[in-house]
């Protein structure tokens, strides 16, 4: 392959890359704009999200090792594996809000950051307990189709990615833009004291914008099983790391933000790891997470500033 | 707890304390490995002692200065690495003059290899080494910091997580150097005049509780000096502690520079006693281990934190190890497979998150917080009638207005100010001549506090200039107008909170102190005596305002009322020694009688060398007590003279009711 076509390669896997993050950015972007919280605990949401996934398809007679599904079986497969982590990440989500994030709601300083970074902790530990130390394998229930792109080639489980990742961004666009929810939304984020006097039950909101995050880190996690093919209870972490550089690069607080930066950290990371080599793909990302909030902490989309102290 | 012992305990002052306390503590530290019979209890103590140094470490950036640091491990990387590669061999450079001081040194020497270049072998010895690494971790922790200056709580944490992150990958890729994953091995252990350390627990042990109680002393003696309570002052409210003349880049910088230095010393320490150094002994999890030391004991509690960091160390390397063996007993009484095989150290991370969890959300001031016990005053202190007035004298103030009264003290020429399409100041040109009182009224949103912000440097200004005694301080940060004799009160009181009135107080004389680093810690003479004198002028300042603050001094600000903390401001205002002082709003929220009181005051003023400008919404204030008063409407001065003159303006009267002729007799 000629460095043209390597690049055209790397690009085609860094956008399938950049989906996931972007999911997993939209979530930390969401809540940063409701509630001005950085969501540590978002991470291993994300992380349990595969391991729901894995009990999903177990319990439905899918294992790894096993075949891959073709026509509605596939479908079918999917559809449930989806819907049904996505509903248990959110409800996860919310059960994070209650219970640990609610009574610190009106705390000034970083007492509910520290609180997300106790959560996850207890998070990522209760699966390493849970499932043990060993990585996991992620069925492989896509089959293994490719096709040429010039020299490239784009594979079905890249199409998915895309085609889940865009159908979730436009429901989440929908939702947000054009429903009486959505408008709630983003009169909260914008200022929820008066967003209350108007008769909105911010409670509501937050609890939703959390299950709605929760949610779409899910479908992350289903992306990050499906794609690589694995799982453990440290993936969370630095995957984690990568998608809030994503929100901070598209400007936390703004959602189209989140997508652009999620795509953008894919494109870093695997352009990045073929030009430069996969060991300084961490040091290119956080240098770029330092060098934006230095220097722009607004990002590249975004028109809040950090407020909170 | 109704001891009666506790309670004649707690009726020593602080200094008795310590004095009985510490060489009790001291005894406990060097005989425990004697009363021990156990090697392993005195090793897993020496362990403890390097986590003890990270969280006192941690302390002075998160708990002194309020600045949370998520990567803190990077420091203990960087004094472990510093050390490992000083004294393992491992690094290996060209061979060069250079290095022949450091040869005669015994530090290093030259490797002769046939056919191959020299090379330099270091050996370099560990006692150096503790100050080098400790110097360079400063130098780290002072970069790291750099940019982190201009953001604020959550994303300050973020970007030192970046750090945090960046560091251990770093030590891993950059084999050369670090060796990569493997770490470096073979790191010298420590000689004492030719006593050598070896793997022995016992010499570390005792050289662990050294570090330890140095660094419990240091942090003792930086968190009572002008550094602690200037650190305090920005994680109160780093605006007010810009006003009252803190520099916030200077102190948040050495606060992470003090912070990485005592860290490194716990990477240097850790290192010697282990003898190897791996990337992945600094990751994010010991950032968070440290943090939670902090937290369980109690945000800026020393105390707290070497409690809460000996106890998770040990709970780490002895207690859960024990409780997993008494659970494995237990499965053999009872015949279970299960209780046989738990392995409680596993959930070491868990117990970390709910700890945090439940710190947060039931005890965020820690198990042992540090806050003091202050008596609540009694009936006859509350309901004692305020005394008034007395002698007004300030030790420090001069009997007559330097220079000259009458003289021009602030010149502000063409002063512009525009926030967006709103206009806040527009050429506004004023002189307040030395030893004046001039008010400044107008309407809601005339630009009066916008007018305060550009003099004392908290809003740039579009255009124009300032100048104080004839020198431009325009632009100069707010810190620096402070030094120059420029003091302000807010319109919404900005006080540290969480802080006495004392505390305030000396706050607000930090410009005129000279403490450094060395000074804060060592304390020599002169910087006893300049804590006194800060303490004695405290007294002093307080005593303008009778007995209204005296019977408080000790009590933290957020509980005294309305009033109080309106006094204390000013107090706070006078300890920078102004020559100019700007007092906005003063007497808002004040009854008649307590407005009068402080109106006594204002007109002693001028008697002390105090110039002020006053902004106030009582007229009958204004015009009693004022010598001249300048009116603004809309950003622009529409009027300026006497008071009898300026209430009689027209343009006056119509910016203020908004009509264009005088309502007839």
């Amino acid at each position: 392959m000629s460095t043209l076509d390597v690049v055209l390669q790397q690009i085609v896997n860094g956008l399938a890359l950049g989906m996931m993050y972007a999911l997993l950015a939209l979530g930390f972007t969401m809540v940063y704009g409701i509630i001005e919280l950085i969501n540590f605990s978002h991470f291993s949401v994300f992380m349990t999200g595969t391991f729901v996934g894995l009990v999903v398809l177990n319990l439905m007679g899918v294992t790894a090792g096993g075949r891959s599904l073709t026509g509605l079986p596939l479908i079918g497969t999917l559809a449930v594996l989806f819907v049904v982590t996505m509903a248990v990440t959110g409800v996860l989500g919310v059960l994070i809000e209650r219970v640990c994030l609610r009574s610190l709601r009106n705390v000034p300083g970083s007492a509910p950051m520290i609180t997300t970074i106790g959560v996850a902790f207890i998070l990522i530990n209760a699966m390493l307990l849970t499932w043990g130390p060993q990585t996991q394998r992620f069925p492989q229930l896509l089959p293994n189709w490719r096709w040429a792109l010039g020299a490239a080639e784009i594979t079905f489980k890249q199409v998915v990615l895309f085609v889940v990742g865009l159908v979730l961004m436009l429901a989440l666009s929908h939702l947000v833009k054009r429903t009486t929810l959505g408008k709630t939304m983003r009169a909260t984020a914008q200022d929820a004291d008066a967003a209350r006097m108007m008769g909105i039950d911010v409670d509501r909101v937050i609890v939703l914008t959390f299950f709605l995050g929760s949610a779409l880190a899910g479908a992350g996690s289903l992306f990050f099983g499906l794609y690589y093919g694995f799982t453990g209870y440290y993936i969370g972490y630095t995957t984690g790391l990568r998608a809030f550089t994503s929100a901070v690069l598209g400007g936390i607080g703004s959602i189209p933000g989140a997508v652009v930066g999620g795509l953008f950290i894919g494109l870093t990371q695997s352009l990045g790891g073929q030009l430069l080599g996969v060991k300084w793909t961490d040091v290119i990302i956080f240098s770029i997470l330092i060098v934006i909030m230095v220097f722009r902490p607004n990002g590249l989309l975004g028109a809040r500033l950090p407020q909170k102290a | 707890m109704s001891l009666p012992g506790l309670e004649r305990w707690r009726a020593l002052p602080v200094t008795r304390r310590r004095q009985i306390l510490t060489p009790i503590l001291l005894g406990i530290g060097l005989a425990f490995p004697f009363v021990t019979s156990n090697a392993g209890n005195v090793d897993a103590a020496a362990n403890a002692f390097t986590y003890v140094l990270l969280a006192l470490g941690l302390n002075i950036v998160v708990g002194f200065a309020g600045l949370l640091d998520l990567g803190y491990a990077a420091f203990f990387a960087i004094g472990a690495y510093g050390y490992g590669i000083a004294a393992s061999g491992h690094l290996k450079l060209e061979w060069s003059n250079l290095w022949v001081p450091l040869e005669w040194a015994g530090q290093v020497s030259r490797l002769v290899v046939p056919g191959q270049p020299d090379t330099v072998q270091f050996h370099f010895a560990f006692w150096p080494m503790l100050a080098v690494t400790a110097i360079v971790c400063a130098v780290f922790g002072a970069l790291f910091g750099a940019p982190t200056l201009r953001l604020r709580g959550d994303y300050l944490a973020i970007v030192t997580l970046g750090f945090g992150e960046i560091v251990p990958v770093v030590a891993r890729n950059w084999e050369a150097l670090t060796n990569g994953a493997q770490g470096l091995g073979g790191i010298r252990t420590p000689k004492f005049f030719g006593f050598d350390f070896g793997f022995s627990p016992y010499p570390y042990y005792f050289l662990g509780l050294g570090l330890v109680a140095a660094a419990v002393w240091i942090s003792i003696r930086l968190q009572e000096s002008r550094l602690g309570r200037a650190w305090m002052a920005i994680r109160e409210d780093e605006l007010a502690a810009g006003a009252m003349g803190v520099n916030h880049v200077h102190y948040k910088l050495l606060a992470f520079a003090m912070g990485a230095a005592v860290g490194g010393l716990g990477g240097t320490f850790y290192v010697a006693k282990l003898t190897t150094a791996t990337p992945d002994m600094f990751t994010f999890p010991v950032s968070v281990m440290v943090l939670v030391m902090v937290v369980l004991g109690g945000l800026g509690s020393i105390r707290g934190v070497v409690m809460a960091a000996l106890f998770l160390a040990f709970l780490q390397s002895v207690i859960l190890q024990d409780l997993t063996e008494y659970v494995h007993a237990l499965g053999r009484v009872v015949g279970s497979e299960t209780l046989q095989r738990v392995e409680l150290i596993t959930s070491l991370e868990l117990i970390f998150g709910l700890i945090l969890v439940l710190m947060m959300i039931f005890r965020r001031e820690g198990l042992w917080p540090a806050v003091r016990r202050v008596a609540a005053l009694t009936r006859e202190q509350q309901d004692a009638a305020p005394a008034r007035g007395g002698a007004v004298r300030l030790s420090w103030a001069p009997a007559v207005t330097p220079g000259g009264a009458e003289r021009p003290l602030l010149v502000i020429e063409g002063l512009r100010k525009h926030f967006g399409g709103v206009a806040a100041a527009q050429d506004i040109t004023l002189t307040i001549r030395a030893g004046e009182l001039v008010s400044v009224i107008g309407p809601n949103g005339s630009g009066k506090t916008t007018l305060f912000n550009l003099i004392t440097g908290l809003v740039p200004a579009d255009a124009g200039s300032i100048r104080l005694n004839g020198n431009e301080i325009g632009g100069l940060p707010p810190h620096e107008i402070v030094g120059r004799g420029v003091a302000r009160t807010f319109q919404n009181i900005r006080l540290f909170n969480n802080l006495s009135v004392t505390e305030n107080l000396l706050v607000g004389e930090h410009v005129r102190l000279e403490a450094g680093v060395l000074g804060a810690i060592f304390r020599p003479p002169h910087v006893r005596r300049e804590e006194r004198r800060a303490v004695e002028d405290a007294l002093e300042v307080v005593q303008l305002f009778g007995n209204r603050l005296l019977p408080r001094l000790e009590h933290p600000v957020s509980g005294l009322s309305y009033a109080n903390r309106r006094r204390t401001e000013i107090a706070r205002a006078l300890m920078t020694r102004p020559t100019l002082l700007l007092l906005d709003e003063p007497t808002a929220g004040m009854n008649p009688a307590e407005t009068l009181e402080l109106m006594d005051l204002l007109r002693a003023l001028p008697g002390l060398g105090i110039t002020v400008i006053l902004i106030e919404h009582k007229l009958d204030v204004v015009m009693d007590v004022s010598d001249r008063v300048v009116v603004l409407d809309h950003g622009v001065k529409i009027a300026e003279g006497a008071p009898a003159h300026v209430r009689s303006d027209d343009r006056v009267i119509e910016a203020y009711m908004g009509r264009r002729r005088r309502v007839p007799a």
